[in-house]
């Protein structure tokens, strides 16, 4: 090959006799065929190509293309507002920042990981090794390091980046749901979790309605993230999610749940207790109140505090065991299920979510059934011995009164709440026709109420109720486990007319700009029984109070009817052995010439240790009446006080001094008061009580006309276990008053007074107790 | 038009009893035209990673460029005025000087972009590119030489497979798969100009197409170039993305394009956009129709390359502006075949609109040679009219 390539070089002098003809034939033919195809059929290929990418796929590589340079930046959207009916705030958002760090960016800007974890450790209260394992991520660009901190902490983070001049720290804001008033009506409201999703309650009943759509900035943005000349943006606008007012009235929310929690207290229940106060005529829920309950700020922290206990012990348990062996696993084991139940039964709404035994308070069911058929009248007469065999019923039915009631009438069944005579009641209306009210009434479909997590109640089936077994049974409220609110609404409509409503707690849902979008309000399903058997039904409940077991729950200046209810739950083992455990019950409703609210209080499991008889009439009964007390008038309800005995009700002490003796007696006419005078003079110059007192009507205050007015104290006596009279008899020699409660009856006795015994007080303060009538046993 | 006239020939040689028409004027028009839309297009292709690596000086690349065109044009104009027979006298002085150039790369050439293609003598230059021109000298020279010996197999063949084999065996230690082609396709057309026997010509297409097959299954980056092209979305991140970028880039130029200066795969998304995919931007911003316009430019240059060729006065200038134009030729066809994804992707830049100096400055040259055939071209609608 050497040699070949060099003949040429000689070339040019070889053939010195170059041929400057023009080239021959040959190349010029096949020149024009390379040009024909390297000029023309070459680029064929590539105008094809061109226009399939250009032309024909265009659309598929632009889209692609610009997916590829944009980038979506998300703006949050604010999750609407819950307010309650007087437009207070229960659920609100507020702005925080979460702190994540950029371990990629971090590492090349060489910055001392130790330094930032054990900064940003101080400042985040966090600890400082999760900071090192995060940044130890180098591949990573996003690391939350904290959720949700407060403008505080996050100024701090700022600072602390700023006074350092540090790299890869970086904050963003997002929001936290806040609870202004903490745990009240925890369950109802819910909560969100931290994706700020509603988790349980209306958040998570009605996240849709309060998310509100997110918004967006797409930009389009060279690589690296570099500036493009020509860039575009387009922001798609965040819509903040809408409000909701709720029928729940804060105020009586509050007094629900400070009854039920002084019940729980007072009578030492173990598991718990919960009350529903609804207006009878529309079905909107005013409050509604479970406890135990949680602070929904801090939705994971467990308030129990036996379950608290148990989980200590565990985890004492825990730290002698490494975290390898099998017992501490085990023990692990035990103490996240252990928080989760407890978690999840603290979220739980019972009143909508669970059945319970209603008791005897499910003998109005049965009563407005009887009554409806004509199966029974006013008229009708019972006997009860204390115990009665039924064909077809294995066990001898037993009256909660073992001497029996005796012969008597409807309305003093009811108010004895005799379940002989119920189930005689039951037999006389027959299965299929209480199947057909209790049904009717609404007790076996949801009530359709805006909450999550609605269930429905346990009844027998038709056929089950058409045998006199179950039927003597259900009809005095045994064996039947309906849902709070679904009790709620039956007796409603037991007393409202008749009228089966739709409850709720919504009833306005507002858009961004406050502007209403949706009213919710009554809703009639159906008729259940006529308005005769419903006014009849209301003198009979009422009479349940004034005659009957219910005495307690009786409120000066309102009519307040009711029924009591105490069930055995006959569904609870322990050990195997079946608990005496009893759920007590009232409901209550106020007033009762016009039926307007209905309230419901259960407690679950009273201690029987603390000496109290273990009954709804006894315990549940007082609390309505407290509920009603602390309500009826602030819900607008007038009191009347023309057939009350003036000296159940408190009035106001007037001041009288330095008047005389006429005008003074005026003033105290006027407050249903007497006098006696000690002294001579013509003007007042003293009295007790002092002025703005409250005292009890008809009571004698003591006026002094010169003389001094002893300014000494007196020591309260213990009054528990007295009647009513020999209570009063005690007071007046100590020169004090007497306001009673409850049931002024001349049998009751004495179980509560607010001025502890030997506690010492000014001469003439009002000393009020608690009376009780302990044959109310039901 | 006094400047492109020849004056006379140098007395003694040959040519010398001949008058010198014009340069060919559309020839020079499209060149001149191509070069400054090359230009424009440049210094829109690389304003974003001029300014991404040159902190902010946006025109780096294109006044580099500028500098290369205005001394490439000067080039061209010399080479046109200079008698395009002292190529064939120093044709294999020229192939000589570049195969030692291309065989000193191996020992001192410089890495760019993880090849070591280039030599720094002065400027930095590909020898590759000087072997393509003293090839196409030394094989014009030599076939026209021994123009009656063609049908030969020693003065047909032999000469050409040697020089094609040394070459091809420098370029391999460079792993310049690209250059290899070309040079192989440009001698395969030059010795069908030439005369060589077509069943030769079909023999050497064998072995070459043989020899391609077993390199693409045996090279590793070159095969998964292979896998890349035929799939691109089934490794979007790495060795598909190219191919990806570049089509997201022409695709979404769409008919009429996103307007000059506006392409947004500039902005560092697709990679090698100043050099061998710059005929992607191009797309973006100016269409179909206009990359169909310069294509068809493009197409129109080819076309006259060979009209001159043709129309040259002796065998030496067809062979020369032949095979000059056939470069060109397949330099657009394979740059634009890489970068519209017809072919496996492989380094070929695209004349006068690629960044790199040194090439534009050769590309010029090589069309003032061109140039050169066509003032002493026969016919008269070139030289005609103005004849002196």
């Amino acid at each position: 090959m050497a040699k070949k390539p060099k003949q040429p070089l000689k070339a040019p002098k070889a053939v010195p006799a170059y041929d400057r003809e023009k080239a021959g034939h040959g190349v010029l033919r096949r020149t024009t065929f390379i040009m024909v195809f390297c000029g023309i059929l070459l680029f064929i290929p590539l105008f094809a190509r061109l226009f399939k990418l250009m032309v024909l796929e265009h659309d598929q590589y632009e889209s692609r293309a610009i997916s590829n340079q944009t980038r979506s930046t998300t703006v949050s959207a604010d999750r609407g507002t819950i307010y309650d009916c007087n437009m207070n705030i229960l659920a609100s958002t507020k702005t925080v920042e979460n702190v994540f760090i950029d371990p990629w960016e971090i590492h090349n800007a060489k910055e001392d990981v130790d330094f930032i974890a054990e900064g940003l450790a101080k400042i985040l209260e966090i600890d400082p090794d999760t900071i090192r394992e995060k940044a130890a991520k180098l591949e990573r660009r996003y690391e939350i390091i904290a959720r949700k901190r407060e403008p505080e902490q996050a100024d701090a983070v700022r600072s602390f980046i700023s006074e350092n001049k540090l790299t890869g720290i970086h904050l963003e804001s997002d929001s936290m749901r806040y609870y202004p008033s903490g745990s009240t009506a925890a369950q109802v409201i819910g909560f969100t979790n931290a994706e700020n999703r509603g988790g349980e309650g209306l958040e998570a009943y009605y996240d849709e309605v309060l998310q509100g759509t997110a918004g967006a900035v797409i930009t389009t943005k060279g690589n690296y993230e570099t500036q493009m000349l020509y860039s575009y943006e387009k922001y798609y606008n965040a819509s903040d999610g809408n409000s909701l007012v709720l029928t729940i009235d804060t105020t009586v929310q509050l007094y629900l749940e400070k009854n039920l929690k002084a019940a729980i207290e007072k009578y030492d229940v173990k598991n718990g207790a919960f009350g529903i106060m609804m207006d009878v005529n529309t079905g909107a829920i005013l409050g509604m109140a479970i406890e135990g309950s949680y602070d929904p700020n801090h939705y994971l922290e467990i308030m129990d505090l036996s379950v608290l206990a148990e989980l200590d012990k565990l985890s004492e348990e825990m730290a002698d065991y490494s975290k390898e062996s099998e017992q501490y696993k085990d023990l692990a084991k035990q103490y996240n299920s252990l928080e989760a139940s407890a978690r999840l039964k603290q979220w739980r709404n019972r009143c909508v979510s669970d059945g319970y035994e209603p008791g005897s308070t499910f003998k109005t069911i049965t009563l407005a059934a009887a009554l409806e058929e004509q199966a029974v009248d006013l008229n009708t007469t019972f006997y009860c011995s204390g115990a009665k065999d039924y064909r077809d019923r294995e066990s001898t039915l037993h009256c909660w009164k073992e001497t029996g009631h005796g012969y008597e009438t409807l309305p003093k069944a009811l108010q004895n709440s005799c379940n002989i005579a119920f189930a005689d009641i039951g037999i006389l209306l027959g299965g299929s026709k209480l199947y057909d009210y209790i049904n009717a009434l609404g007790l076996m479909e949801k009530t359709g109420v805006d909450m999550a997590g609605e269930t429905t109640g346990v009844f027998h089936s038709r056929e089950k109720l058409m045998e006199n077994a179950q039927l003597t049974t259900v009809a005095f409220g045994q064996s039947v486990k309906p849902t709070p609110i679904q009790m709620v609404r039956a007796i409603s409509a037991v007393v409202n007319g008749g009228y089966v409503l739709k409850p709720y707690v919504v009833s306005e849902i507002l858009d961004e700009n406050g502007t209403v979008i949706q009213k919710n309000g009554k809703t009639v399903l159906r008729q259940a029984i006529s308005a005769e058997t419903s006014k009849l039904m209301c003198s009979l409940i009422e009479s349940v109070v004034t005659d009957g077991t219910a005495s307690n729950a009786k409120l000066p200046g309102f009519r307040v009817g009711g029924k009591t209810g105490t069930s055995e739950k006959l569904d609870v083992y322990e050990n195997g052995v079946q608990t005496k455990d009893r759920i007590v019950s009232f409901v209550g409703i106020a007033p009762m010439d016009h039926p307007q609210y209905i309230c419901l209080v259960a407690l679950d499991s009273p201690s029987r240790e603390t000496g109290i008889y273990v009954s709804g009439g006894v315990m549940a009964a007082p609390v309505v009446r407290d509920i009603f007390a602390d309500t009826l008038l602030y819900l607008g309800v007038q009191p009347d006080y023309t057939d009350v005995d003036m000296s159940t009700v408190n009035v106001l002490m007037p001041d009288v001094r330095d008047q005389d003796e006429e005008s003074a007696a005026a003033l105290l006419q006027a407050q249903s008061l007497t006098y006696t005078t000690v002294g001579s003079g013509e003007i007042v110059s003293g009295q007790i009580p002092a002025p703005g007192e409250q005292l009890p009507g008809n009571s004698k205050v003591i006026l002094y006309l010169g003389a001094p007015v002893p300014t000494d104290e007196v020591t309260v006596p213990n009054l528990k276990n007295l009647t009513p009279d020999e209570a009063k008899g005690v007071m007046e020699n100590s020169g004090l008053y007497l306001q009673t409660k409850g049931s002024y009856r001349y049998y009751s006795v004495v179980t509560d007074q607010d001025y502890a015994p030997g506690e010492t007080v000014p001469r003439g303060t009002t000393v009020t107790v608690e009376l009780t009538d302990q044959t109310a046993l039901d | 038009m006094a400047l492109f006239k020849h004056k006379r020939m140098e007395a003694g040689k040959p040519l010398r009893e001949d008058t010198t028409g014009l340069m060919d004027v559309p020839f020079l028009l499209l060149v001149v035209l191509l070069t400054l839309i090359g230009l424009l297009m440049l210094f829109s292709a690389s304003y974003a990673r001029a300014n991404w690596e040159k902190q902010g000086d946006s025109a780096y690349y294109f006044r580099r460029q500028v500098y290369f065109a205005v001394g490439g044009l000067a080039a061209m104009l010399l080479a046109g005025r200079v008698s395009y027979f002292i190529w064939y006298r120093s044709a294999l002085l020229v192939l000589s000087v570049s195969i030692g150039l291309l065989a000193l790369v191996p020992l001192i050439g410089v890495e760019v972009n993880g090849a070591k293609r280039w030599l720094k003598l002065g400027v930095l230059f590909q020898p590759s590119e000087l072997v393509k021109v003293g090839m196409i000298f030394a094989f014009a020279a030599m076939m026209s030489a021994w123009q009656h010996k063609m049908d030969t197999f020693r003065y047909g063949v032999l000469p050409y497979a040697a020089i094609l084999a040394l070459v091809a065996g420098l370029l391999y230690l460079e792993r310049h798969l690209s250059a290899t082609m070309i040079i192989f396709l440009i001698g395969a057309v030059m010795m069908l100009l030439g005369g060589t026997k077509k069943r030769w010509l079909f023999f050497g297409a064998m072995i070459g197409v043989a020899f391609l097959t077993i390199y693409i299954m045996k090279k590793g980056y070159a095969g998964g170039r292979f896998s890349a092209w035929l799939d691109p979305e089934a490794d979007q991140l790495d060795t598909g993305y190219q191919i990806i970028q570049s089509k997201y880039a022409i695709g979404s130029g769409g008919l009429l394009g996103l307007g000059l200066g506006r392409s947004r795969q500039k902005y560092l998304y697709l990679p090698e956009e100043v050099n061998d995919y710059i005929f992607a931007i191009v797309c973006e911003e100016l269409g179909f129709v206009g990359a169909v316009g310069i294509l068809l430019l493009f197409a129109l240059l080819v076309l006259r390359g060979y009209w001159i060729a043709i129309h040259a006065r002796d065998r030496f200038g067809t062979l020369v502006a032949g095979g000059l134009t056939t470069k060109l030729a397949l330099q657009v066809f394979l740059n634009v075949s890489v970068v519209s994804g017809l072919i496996p992707p492989t380094g070929i830049s695209l004349p006068f609109f690629s960044s790199g100096g040194t090439a534009l400055l050769l590309q010029l040259f090589e069309m003032g040679i061109v140039l050169s055939v066509s003032r002493w071209c026969t016919n008269k609608e070139i030289s005609g009219r103005s004849h002196a």
